[in-house]
Order: structure tokens, then C-alpha cells, then sequence
């Protein structure tokens, strides 16, 4: 049961780099500059208020039953009251949570499909112009400036052309009525969320088509491809069925390790689009000096991150039988 | 003083065949003479304010425009809603990202070169500690930290941003270097080192350095491209340095006050630059990449 043990290993280094995370963020807040007090409670608060949210904090008691406060606090949900919506910051987040899953999930296998594909075609057209012109594209597409492309997508494709809604995850029109269908109102997600998804798959796709591409030409010289070729199986069968998926087990490998980076672009992509997700919640936390918001959001960020971590993890045990643990 | 001349004169030649593979490679030839475009721009920086203050990119101000206005003969690129010229604060631009790109991943390079010898050749606990740390710090989304780290620590100036995003960018580096290291500490010139009765600080700095610096190089132009890119992010999203002029500012600007559907003139060079920065590095690196060594090609291209 090897990868069962895979699991239950990597989960308990992520809960353990998640408890760590957790603490620098403790000790970030409370030690840096300025009045602890002031960070956690809305200064619009009435006195009462306030000194029951300190009170639940635990912020008047010595800094180690304050971090046992905190932790205790993270783990049953209570992370304090927006100062910006005046709402719990638990609920906030798990209404941005989603939308933000949804986006970072569908942009990922999607640039990763269009990412393979295509860099399996570059890599067996190897040296012809289908291969130069594809590896420039792809080298100027991952490195364009993420919130510059996504304001130039908007400007054609939602201003000048008026294909698509400007920003926003929804018409209002359509949520209010109540005559409208599920499909109807998936139908008006999916188009608000075509631009956001573009912009992200573009920015995306092209460093994986890089790593297929190198991995694909390496796998291209194994002495399986030969032996296939000897057997006399078409081109075709060749490049599908016997190099590709063991070339695609580094773009899995990139994926993982580029969770961080995405996650950044995914925010970017948020703020630009207004798409209501969490990371345009903390820019925005910041922004406003929101700062339990902010604490929030970041640490659900993180959680995203880690979770996404192992989920590539297991996919690659998976798709790599070789691999042992 | 003999020997030592001559591994010079080796030394010399090895790199000007090194440079001469460098520039046969149409990737890394498109890089240099990107990068020298933007050496100019940056250089060029210095002359508009000399010309008139109004050309000043920050202060100077063109009496008799009032917003912004479209290309003309006395503004290139034209003028920003204050009426600023932008052909001048694009040339500005390329000095700050010249500056906070390389500052930045100088400093991150010789934190990462330094702790990856360290983990490499201390070994053991010392090496499991950093090596952890570096996992750790991998897995957070830099740009999200230095955000949050700003909102605590309030207004960052230039060299701030600089030294935060060095500190987020080592472990990478660090890990490369740790495993040029470890292969490195095997090799005999090193136990001769010992045995001549070196002490391991000459050993790390003498020894192993030299021989893991081309690969740090290597990596310092990815990092200056990433340093580059979370300068503009952070100028974009407003947290920039209020009394500097960067791309990322103007293109805030541009989104910020509402001129982006008006004013293509002003939406379109910043990002180009940004964009075509980021590429030559890039390319250099590349370049560098498969002279160093070939079987590289697939790492460093994460981030």
C-alpha cells in the first residue's frame, strides 16, 4: 500500500509546514511595529464591543496564551470581524473560497491539456518552422506581464469587440429573477468567466509547452521509441501512445512547483477581472489595512496551496508507478 | 606569479569561447540586443529633464496640456492625466527596473550561493535546517507575502521592496548550489585543501566558490527577471514607492484613473517594456543554460 503511506506521510509534513506558517504569521502580527490591539479590532467598535472581540481574541493576556488563543481561534473558525465588512471573516472566505477554486483549478488542467498537446507536436516537429515559431511563442506568452495582458485582453475583447462582460462573475439581472434555469445561470458564469480564464491559460500554457517539449525530446531517444519503431506502429501511435504520456510526467512536476507562482497570478487575475475570489480579497485586505481579513485569506491562500501540493503529489504517484516512496 | 598568469590567460580564453558560443545562439543574441535597447533607454534617462523641466517625469508638467493627451511632435508618447510626459517616464522606468532587478538578485544570489555552500558542505543537521526552511519558504506565493508584509510594515521606499523580495528569492538558488556542493566536497582537490590544513571558511570560499559561481550567475538572470516582475506588480497594485517613476506605476496609473479604454498611447509601451524586459533575460539565460550544461534545460524554467 505505497501510496496510502504517500499519503498519510505528505499530509502530516503539510499540516506540520501549515502549523509553521500559522506561527510566523502569529509572530508577524504581533511583533511587528504598532499596537496588536489596533490590528484585530475595527476601530469604529463601540467600547463594549471591542473588549468583548479582545476578549475572545484572548489579546489582554501574555503573548503564549495569546498564541494558544489564536490557534484554538483558527481551528474552530473564529478569525475575527472584517474591519471593511463589518462580517465575520470565516464567512467572507467561505464565499470567496470557491469562486477562487473554481478559477485556479479549470485555468491549471486546462493550459496543462493545450501545454502538452501542442508541445508534443513542437517537439516532434523538431528544427522545422512549426517548432521555432511555437517554442517564440510560447518563450514572449510566459513571459508577459500578467496584469498588462489581462488589461489588454479586456480593452479588445470586452471594450472594443463587447463579446465579453468587462468584469464580475455575474449579471445581477439574471441572479435576481427567479425564472431563470440552472443552465441559464451556469451559461452567464461561464462567460464572465471566459476572459479570467483566457488570460490565466495563456500566461500558463506557454511554459508548459517548454517543458513538454524538452521532455518529449528526450523521451523521443529511448530504445522503447525504437523498438516501436522496428515493430513498424504508425507515426502516429508512436508519438501518442508511447512517448507523450512519459513525457508528460515533468509538466505534472512543473505544475507542483509553480503552485506558488500561480497563485500570485491568480490573485492579479482576480484584482483585474473583479473576479470574487480570495485573492483579490487580500490585496484588497491590504489595500485597507483590514488586517484579520487579510490574516485570513492569507492563510486560506496558503491552505490552497498545500492542499494543491499533495493532490500533484498523489497524481504523480499515480501516473508514475516507478516512483517509490 | 608565473602559474597564476597563465591560468588567467586560460581562464580568458575559455570565456571569449564561451562568449563566442553565447552569441552564435539566436535566442541569446536576441536577448543582448534587447538588454542593450534597454541600457540606452536607461542611460537616455538622464536627458529628457536636462532638455526642459517639463520632460522632469515626475514634477515637470506641460503648462498648456491639462490631461492627457495623445502622441505629438513635443510629447512622442504623449502625456499622462496630469500632463507629464510619458516618453520620459518610460526611459526612467528602465533605470528602475534596472536597478531593482539586479540589486535584487545580486542580493538573493549571494544569500542563496552562501546558505546552499553552507547546507552542502556542513551537511547534517545544519544542512536538514536550511533545507526545510527553503521548502518552506518555496511554497509561499512571494508576491502575496511581500503584500501582507507591506500592510504591516507600512510604506515601503525602493530598496525595501528590494531587500524583501531578495529575502523570498534564495531557496532556489540555495538549493542548486547546495547540490554543486555536495558533488564538489568529494572531489580530491578539496581533501588536498584539508590536509594542506585549510580551515573550512577558506575551504567554502576558496575552494567551492569559485567552482559553483558560474551556475549562480546562471540563476541571477532568472532572478532578475522575477525581481523585476514583482517590483511592477506591486507598483501596479499601489504599493510601490510613491517618489519613483516604474512601469508598473504608470501602467497603475493608466488603470487606476480611468484612461485605459482612452488611452492605448499610454496603456501600451509600459507593458511592452515589462514584457520584453522580462524576455531578455530570459533568453539569456537560456542561452547561458545550455552552454553551461545541456541537460539543465528543464530546471530554473519555473519561475
Amino acid at each position: 500500500m505505497n501510496l496510502r503511506r504517500l499519503i498519510i506521510r505528505r499530509s502530516t509534513e503539510i499540516f506540520f509546514i501549515f502549523f509553521v506558517i500559522l506561527t510566523i504569521l502569529f509572530l508577524l502580527f504581533r511583533l511587528a511595529p504598532g499596537d496588536p490591539v489596533s490590528r484585530m479590532v475595527d476601530p469604529s467598535m463601540t467600547t463594549e464591543e471591542a473588549e468583548h472581540l479582545i476578549n475572545q481574541l484572548g489579546l489582554d493576556r501574555p503573548l503564549w496564551s495569546q498564541y494558544l488563543f489564536y490557534v484554538k481561534n483558527f481551528f474552530t473558525g473564529t478569525l475575527g470581524n472584517s474591519f471593511h465588512y463589518g462580517e465575520p471573516v470565516a464567512q467572507i472566505i467561505g464565499q470567496r473560497l470557491p469562486n477562487t477554486i473554481l478559477l485556479f483549478t479549470t485555468s491549471i488542467i486546462i493550459s496543462c491539456i493545450i501545454g502538452i498537446y501542442f508541445g508534443k507536436i513542437a517537439a516532434w516537429n523538431k528544427g522545422k518552422k512549426l517548432d521555432v515559431w511555437m517554442t517564440i511563442g510560447a518563450l514572449v506568452l510566459h513571459t508577459l506581464f500578467l496584469p498588462w495582458a489581462a488589461l489588454i485582453i479586456i480593452w479588445i475583447f470586452g471594450y472594443k469587440l463587447g463579446w465579453f462582460p468587462l468584469n464580475g462573475m455575474l449579471t445581477p439581472e439574471i441572479w435576481i429573477n427567479p425564472e431563470t434555469g440552472i443552465f441559464a445561470r451556469f451559461l452567464d458564469v461561464l462567460h464572465h468567466m471566459f476572459l479570467p480564464l483566457f488570460t490565466l491559460c495563456i500566461i500558463h500554457f506557454g511554459s508548459y509547452l517548454l517543458i513538454m517539449r524538452s521532455g518529449m525530446l528526450e523521451t523521443l531517444q529511448e530504445d522503447y521509441i525504437l523498438t516501436a519503431k522496428a515493430k513498424g506502429l504508425s507515426a502516429i501511435e508512436i508519438r501518442n501512445r508511447h512517448a507523450a504520456p512519459n513525457a508528460s510526467l515533468p509538466v505534472v512536476t512543473s505544475v507542483g512547483l509553480s503552485l506558488a507562482f500561480s497563485v500570485n497570478g491568480g490573485a492579479l487575475t482576480e484584482i483585474v477581472f473583479s473576479w470574487p475570489g480570495l485573492g483579490r480579497e487580500l490585496i484588497f485586505a491590504v489595500s485597507n489595512n483590514d488586517y484579520p481579513l487579510a490574516l485570513g485569506s492569507f492563510l486560506f491562500i496558503s491552505i490552497v496551496v498545500l492542499v494543491a501540493n499533495l493532490i500533484i503529489d498523489i497524481l504523480y504517484a499515480y501516473l508514475d508507478p516507478r516512483i517509490k516512496y | 606569479m608565473a602559474p597564476e598568469n597563465s591560468q588567467n590567460a586560460y581562464q580568458m580564453e575559455g570565456l571569449s569561447r564561451n562568449w563566442a558560443l553565447f552569441i552564435r545562439n539566436p535566442i541569446g543574441k536576441t536577448g543582448v540586443i534587447l538588454l542593450i535597447i534597454f541600457g540606452l533607454m536607461a542611460v537616455g534617462s538622464f536627458l529628457p529633464p536636462q532638455i526642459d523641466t517639463m520632460y522632469h517625469p515626475m514634477t515637470g508638467v506641460d503648462p498648456l496640456i491639462a490631461n492627457s493627451s495623445p502622441p505629438s511632435w513635443k510629447h512622442w508618447l504623449g502625456t499622462d492625466y496630469m500632463g507629464r510626459d510619458l516618453f520620459s517616464q518610460l526611459l526612467t522606468g528602465a533605470r528602475i527596473a534596472f536597478i531593482v532587478g539586479i540589486t535584487s538578485a545580486f542580493i538573493s544570489i549571494v544569500f542563496g550561493t552562501i546558505i546552499g555552500m553552507l547546507a552542502g558542505y556542513g551537511g547534517k543537521i545544519l544542512d536538514s535546517v536550511l533545507m526545510r526552511l527553503a521548502d518552506m519558504i518555496m511554497v509561499m506565493p512571494t508576491l502575496l507575502v511581500v503584500l501582507l508584509l507591506s500592510s504591516l510594515l507600512g510604506q515601503l521606499n525602493i530598496w525595501a521592496i528590494v531587500l524583501l523580495i531578495a529575502l523570498f528569492r534564495w531557496p532556489g538558488v540555495a538549493r542548486v548550489i547546495r547540490s554543486q556542493t555536495l558533488s564538489l566536497k568529494e572531489r580530491p582537490f578539496i581533501d588536498l585543501a584539508k590536509i594542506a590544513g585549510a580551515s573550512h571558511f577558506r575551504i567554502i570560499f576558496r575552494h567551492i566558490a569559485p567552482n559553483v559561481l558560474p551556475m549562480a550567475l546562471l540563476f541571477m538572470t532568472f532572478r532578475v527577471t522575477s525581481a523585476i516582475i514583482i517590483e511592477a506588480v506591486l507598483a501596479f497594485l499601489g504599493f510601490g514607492d510613491p517618489s519613483t517613476v516604474s512601469w508598473g506605476m504608470m501602467l497603475q496609473w493608466v488603470w487606476k484613473t480611468g484612461h485605459m479604454f482612452q488611452a492605448p498611447y499610454w496603456l501600451i509601451p509600459p507593458g511592452v517594456c515589462i514584457s520584453l524586459i522580462t524576455l531578455s533575460f530570459y533568453m539569456i539565460g537560456r542561452a547561458m543554460e545550455e552552454i553551461l550544461d545541456p541537460r539543465l534545460r528543464k530546471e530554473g524554467k519555473v519561475d
